[in-house]
């Protein structure tokens, strides 16, 4: 098994099975990349840069976006 | 009216609108139309995985308002720098509203974390509007590290009690060199007005418009208010006085003595 913790909750991935770019998880959560932001492990990933940035086993995983806000 | 410069950029509403508490995107959205408002504040957050279809920004134009993402939920400076960086890899534009905040239950900012935070933050280039509490020290220490505004609360967020710091704001607005936004606790469009008469130079109004029956008509009423009271202040209004000065001629009385 690999894991990846994602918002603070850790999903386990079947060996080989680990989404292999940032833009590929945010695919399988069925998220919209265009309104989040994401950052790996206290790294910024910036946008355009989903495709291309790897993940891999154990990686912390913050996806954040706006809400409503004061 | 004067416009409202704020790092060079012009405005001409002086109306901030926090996008917090609104029932639907739609009421938002109204809202923030009849408020006239030119900047409106937003919060960062884990998206839910659960719900991820929770969309708000696509209910704000970002051709007409400029997005301020702010700070909340950050309990000192690290976290709040954090957050504003994100905010910025999202958004593209560098201004943020600090807030340091680690009390629950009157989120009263921290005025030690704000004022470290401020200065790392503006170091890196971003335009910083901090939310203070109105402490007339701090608001001018924050002036000093370069910050954008200060923003000091009128009473605590949410509360609806309106210038509850009515004195320390009158000083700060007296000493500060940048302009002053009066944040939170505004519950009414009389509130706001009062602020800008004062000589505050925007207020800032989320939970009043938000929570409002009609959120449409309190934006309007809101925005009214704060015109008001910023024409009034522009208008050189006279102090009070405690004896009477009639308005009236004193002479000509139709009486012999």
């Amino acid at each position: 098994m690999e894991v990846l913790k994602i918002n603070g909750i850790e999903k386990q991935f079947p060996a080989g099975q680990l989404p292999s770019t940032v833009a590929e998880l945010l695919e399988q959560l069925d998220i919209k990349p265009a309104t989040v932001v994401a950052e790996i492990d206290g790294q910024i990933i910036e946008r355009k840069k989903f495709a291309e940035t790897k993940l891999r086993n154990g990686q912390s995983i913050e996806l954040v976006r706006f809400v409503g806000g004061g | 009216m004067d416009k409202l410069v704020i790092a060079g950029r012009e405005f001409n509403s002086r109306l901030f609108i926090g996008t917090g508490k609104f029932a639907s995107r739609e009421l938002m959205a109204e809202a923030l139309e009849k408020s006239g408002t030119e900047i409106v504040t937003v919060a960062l957050r884990r998206v839910d995985i659960e719900n991820k279809n929770d969309d708000m920004l696509s209910a704000i134009d970002r051709s007409k308002y400029l997005l301020l993402p702010n700070t909340s939920g950050a309990r000192d400076a690290e976290e709040a720098v954090r957050l504003a960086k994100l905010a910025r890899a999202a958004t593209g534009i560098n201004w943020v509203k600090l807030e340091v905040t680690p009390d629950p239950y009157y989120l009263l900012p921290d005025p030690v974390e704000t004022l470290k935070a401020a200065e790392i933050l503006v170091k890196d280039g971003f335009v910083v509007l901090p939310y203070i509490n109105a402490d007339s020290v701090l608001a001018k220490k924050l002036e000093d590290v370069g910050t954008a505004t200060v923003m000091p609360l009128a009473s605590p967020i949410g509360s609806n009690q309106g210038l509850k710091m009515r004195t320390t704001l009158e000083i700060i607005i007296e000493q500060a060199n940048v302009p002053v936004v009066v944040d939170a606790g505004l519950g009414l469009p009389s509130h706001a007005a009062d602020a800008m008469e004062m000589g505050a130079d925007a207020v800032l109004v989320n939970t009043a418009i938000a929570t409002a029956v009609e959120p449409g008509q309190m934006a309007t009423a809101f925005k009214l208010a704060v015109e008001a009271g910023r024409m009034a202040y522009e208008s050189g209004p006279r102090a009070a006085s405690k004896r009477a000065s009639a308005s009236s001629p004193l002479t000509g009385f139709l009486r012999d003595k």
